[in-house]
């Protein structure tokens, strides 16, 4: 097998070609050869969840999939969050409101997990939310501001968070 | 962009948002993983997989033959080169451990550094650590220290008979007497596994050669960057300020990164040999078994009691198993000094004694975490407590009640030397069973029991001591006594303000909290000012950010060069608008007269001062930097009380929480849902202390739990809400400030081992070890045999 192949996909809507190596994770060609760092590594095997990105519409581990394995797909990091003119996505507003993170380094993988669950269940209760990010470990905060950012921005919008990503309309981000 | 709403007019108390969190979820944090410098090489470890072994030889041909590999290093290239780490706990007994950065001819932990590889990148350095050849000798190993300090034990430092690290025996007031004359006298035991912080961010550092007007910089993921500087120019024979150590954004701390070990001052050592850039980040495997575990503890306490359930005397017996080596810097006197020192906690003790030692073992060693040895004294002891309100049919309760040191009896010196001054350990009890409604409480659980459930209710109060200063030890027994820190207050040409401390931040918005003090005390708009934290090149000399003091001495010092600053521009602002300095005040970072006649921007007055120097009188225009060390000389004891409800499922032996309510008094808060992260995040890692974290080693020192699906640390799932109030009451430091950091952890083990005991004691069983899990429960109930 080939050492080394070629992908091609998008990231926070910019398309990407490059030849990698075929061991190469898809956390490290995202931090390591597009610098997009955001994304971080919590454990390398798939558990404490902070290199969760959207994948396709979906949230997946990055550091449990490997580059050419993204070959083709539509990729969205916590740097592609931010609406075209800067304005952070309800739910990075919400985090910082609410004091939803204190280190910060589970916080890209929980707002991508986040916003998917809202997309999914625009009004989850308390235990759905728990539900939803139970795969994301926070070591700092025992979770509970990050819950209240969460049903924050469920009880807030008017419509649910767009499609991350897209091109969709946001609403400007509120103060409290 | 922090356009708070300031509760009363003031910062200090308002929840002010913090600008620091910005790049956190924009994703522009720059972690230690984030840096790269050009040319950069990388670092892998080859680790140990032996607990207890000889080093034959080493031989690393095929990995230097590798392509892409720069160096191999080993222990015996290091030998005469620099210093090794020496760690002897304090003056009165123990041992001295001796740790070479990389093993020379013994290894005693699985997980230690043997050799060093340097390649291109990191992949191509951990394939060649995998052609690294070791021949060992496999030498009996010790996993148990009770079987460790034995005089028939393997020893595992031939300084260390017995292997004891570290051992003491202590005792103040008559302790025999009071236990003949005690009414009732009650003992127990309690078991805490061993445990580690598991920062989600592991270790690691970039170590730069010749970066800016360095020698060496050093950016490394740490909670003590001068701490770190200091070692490193001892241990490598350098001028210390030739060196720059920089941390960056840090993903936890929790006395994890308080240690010196040995991978970055490897990194240091190479950078400067191979006068490159290189870099090490520790993966979660190796962090399992490379940076410190914490707690693994034996306790037995036994407690003499009057009539009425008042303490009288306290008597423990404390072993722990400290691992392989004593921690470098805070040594292996952590866990068992504190644990036995600390043990009567918020509670009058007129006379006690104990008995502690770490013993070493072929394991990780353990190093400080979040509330040293403070979680299993205090759960250990309200255990106890539990015990004695059974035997005297009192409640819980009331039992506390009449132990904890009440107000009026403050400033209060109790049995272990420590002096309880303005601290509300009872009103925290009543507003804690108040809130939570104790005696419905116990009804339901009464109804519960009648409906065959077990439901289980814990409370716990503690004491805290934070912010210790120059006449307190970091712990009972220990020599260090760091006691102070500074923080410079600079007024920039432009009139913005900068606050510079050497006071890292893992989260704690240690930068919003010293500027709400600033704004506050100089009447600069909170927009003006910065605060850098993480530099040594920026800040005044500071010991860094542990033992819940951070709050208390940047905000102290904050305060005192606050005062000259302020005089200073009041000086100047009274010269430029030609009125009395007494006349004038400072708000919204204008200095104007009272009736607001006069104003003058700081913005102009500080461009004034540097630009038009000549104009001003030299005597009032001293210059706007001001440096200050503040020592809260005793330290501030905070404190709580914590209440736990649990249901145990008698069939699985699953504990799960119900109800959690929590009354804290932290003293004078800075920012309210700060300390609320603070606390709330502690009783997560103390419920997950309770419940199941837990890191297991097997018969032959190998360890068990080395990824996240075998060591099981909470999620979202296994902590409740948590209802959270408070009692505060302003310490006698600075500003009335207390630390908050790590009370919280203390209350939630505590709770939650007393409530998971209250529900087996329902059907006739008990529990003495944690973490509870299913197992231990079960075993508890008599569901599942008992080992002997």
């Amino acid at each position: 097998m080939a050492r080394e192949q070629p992908i091609r996909l998008t990231v926070n809507g910019r398309v990407y070609e490059r030849t990698v190596p075929v061991r190469l994770s898809l956390a490290d060609f995202l931090r390591e050869h597009l610098h997009l760092t955001g994304t971080h590594l919590g454990c390398e095997h798939g558990v404490c969840g902070a290199c969760t990105i959207s994948m396709n519409g979906r949230s997946a581990r990055s550091c449990l999939t490997l580059a050419v394995q993204a070959d083709g797909a539509n990729i969205v990091t916590i740097e592609g969050l931010r609406a075209a003119d800067g304005t952070r996505h309800p739910m990075q507003q919400a985090f910082l409101d609410n004091f939803g993170l204190q280190c910060g380094y589970c916080t890209p993988g929980m707002l991508i997990t986040a916003i998917e669950l809202l997309r999914e269940n625009p009004n989850p209760s308390e235990q759905d939310v728990r539900e939803a990010l139970s795969g994301n470990i926070c070591r700092c905060t025992g979770y509970q501001a990050i819950i209240d950012s969460v049903l924050a921005v469920a009880r807030n919008e008017t419509a649910p968070p767009g499609e991350i990503g897209g091109s969709r309309d946001r609403q400007p981000a509120r103060r409290p | 962009m922090s356009d708070a709403r300031f509760v009363n007019q003031r910062a200090v108390g308002s929840p002010v948002v913090p600008d620091e969190a910005v790049p956190l979820v924009e994703g522009d944090g720059r972690f230690l993983n984030d840096i790269r410098l050009p040319g950069m090489y990388h670092v892998a470890f080859l680790r140990s997989q032996h607990a207890h072994a000889r080093i034959r030889a080493v031989d690393t041909a095929k990995a230097r033959a590798l392509p892409g590999v720069i160096t191999v290093l080993t222990g015996k290239d290091l030998l005469g080169k620099v210093e090794p780490f020496r760690s002897t706990p304090n003056r009165f007994s123990g041992g001295e451990s001796i740790q070479h950065w990389l093993a020379v001819d013994k290894v005693r932990f699985c997980g230690e550094a043997i050799c060093a590889v340097v390649a291109e990148d990191r992949a191509t350095a951990e394939d060649a650590a995998e052609l690294i050849e070791v021949d060992y000798r496999p030498l009996p190993v010790v996993t148990d220290p009770r079987l460790g300090e034995r005089e028939s034990a393997p020893l595992i430092h031939e300084s260390c008979p017995n292997n004891y690290l570290i051992k003491r025996e202590h005792q103040r007031g008559n302790v025999d007497e009071a236990f003949r004359k005690a009414h009732l006298v009650v003992k127990r035991k309690f078991r805490i596994g061993r445990k580690q912080a598991l920062c989600l961010e592991s270790r690691g550092c970039v170590a730069g050669y010749r970066e800016s007007s360095f020698g060496l910089t050093v950016w490394i993921s740490h909670q003590l960057p001068y701490v770190v500087r200091h070692y490193l120019a001892s241990h490598l024979r350098m001028p210390e300020n030739d060196i720059r150590v920089v941390v960056p954004h840090t993903g936890g701390g929790f006395g994890q990164k308080a240690s010196i070990y040995p991978e970055e001052f490897v990194c240091a050592y190479l950078a400067l040999t191979l006068r490159r850039a290189v870099k090490w980040v520790e993966d979660r495997l190796e962090n399992m078994v490379a940076s410190t575990h914490a707690r693994d503890q034996h306790i037995e306490v036994e407690v003499a009691v009057d009539r009425q359930g008042r303490i009288l005397a306290l008597s423990s017996d404390v072993c722990v198993d400290v691992g392989a080596y004593s921690t470098y810097l805070w040594s292996a006197g952590m866990e068992p000094l504190q644990t036995a020192g600390l043990m009567p906690g918020p509670y009058r003790v007129p006379a006690m004694r104990y008995r502690t030692r770490g013993v070493a073992t072929n394991k990780t060693p353990v190093g400080p975490y979040r509330a040293v040895g403070r979680p299993s004294a205090s759960a250990s002891l309200e255990m106890l407590l539990d015990e004695v309100a059974r035997r005297l049919e009192l409640d819980p309760v009331e039992l506390r009640q009449r132990n904890l040191i009440p107000l009026e009896a403050m400033p209060y010196r109790n049995a272990n030397n420590l002096v309880h001054d303005n601290v509300n350990y009872l009103p925290c009890l009543k507003l804690s069973t108040a809130k939570a409604g104790y005696q419905r409480l116990r009804a339901e659980q009464r109804e519960a029991s009648a409906n065959g459930k077990l439901r289980g209710i814990g409370v716990a109060c503690f004491a805290e001591l934070t912010g210790l200063g120059t006449s307190t030890a970091v712990g009972p027994g220990t020599l260090l006594q760091p006691g102070r820190d500074a923080v410079t207050l600079r007024l920039e040409t432009t009139g913005v303000l900068s606050i510079a401390a050497a006071l890292p931040s893992q989260g704690q918005r240690i930068m919003t909290a010293m500027r709400q003090v600033a704004c506050d005390e100089l009447g600069i708009s909170l927009d003006d000012i910065t605060c850098v934290i993480n530099d040594t090149a920026m800040a005044p000399y500071g010991f860094g950010t542990f033992a819940s003091r951070t709050a208390v001495f940047g905000s102290g010092a904050v305060i005192q060069a606050a005062k000259e600053l302020r005089r200073r521009m009041l000086a100047l602002g009274a010269h430029l608008l030609q009125v009395p300095a007494a006349e004038l005040t400072i708000v919204n970072s204008v200095i104007q007269t009272i009736d607001r006649s006069k104003t003058l921007p700081i913005r102009e007055m500080a461009e004034k001062s540097y630009f038009s120097a000549k104009n001003i009188p030299p005597e009032l225009n001293p210059g706007f930097e001001v440096t200050s060390f503040y020592d809260p000389k005793l330290g501030s004891f905070a404190g709580g009380a914590h209440i736990a409800v649990v249901d145990v499922d008698a069939q699985t032996g699953e504990v799960k929480i119900v109800r959690y309510v929590a009354a804290e008094d932290v003293g004078t808060i800075i920012n309210p849902a700060v300390v609320e992260g603070q606390i709330i995040g502690g009783i997560a890692q103390g419920i997950g202390e309770a419940l199941l974290e837990e890191l297991v080693y097997d018969e032959t020192g190998q360890p068990r739990t080395i990824t996240l699906a075998d060591y099981l640390v909470p999620s979202a799932l296994e902590i409740p809400r948590i209802e959270l109030h408070h009692a505060n009451t302003p310490s006698a430091a600075l500003g009335g400030f207390k630390g908050c950091g790590e009370g919280s952890i203390i209350g939630a083990l505590g709770a939650v081992a007393c409530a998971v005991a209250d529900a087996l004691s329902r059907h006739g069983g008990d529990i003495h070890e944690f973490p509870a899990t299913p197992e231990r429960v079960l075993k508890g109930l008599g569901v599942l045999p008992s080992e002997a």
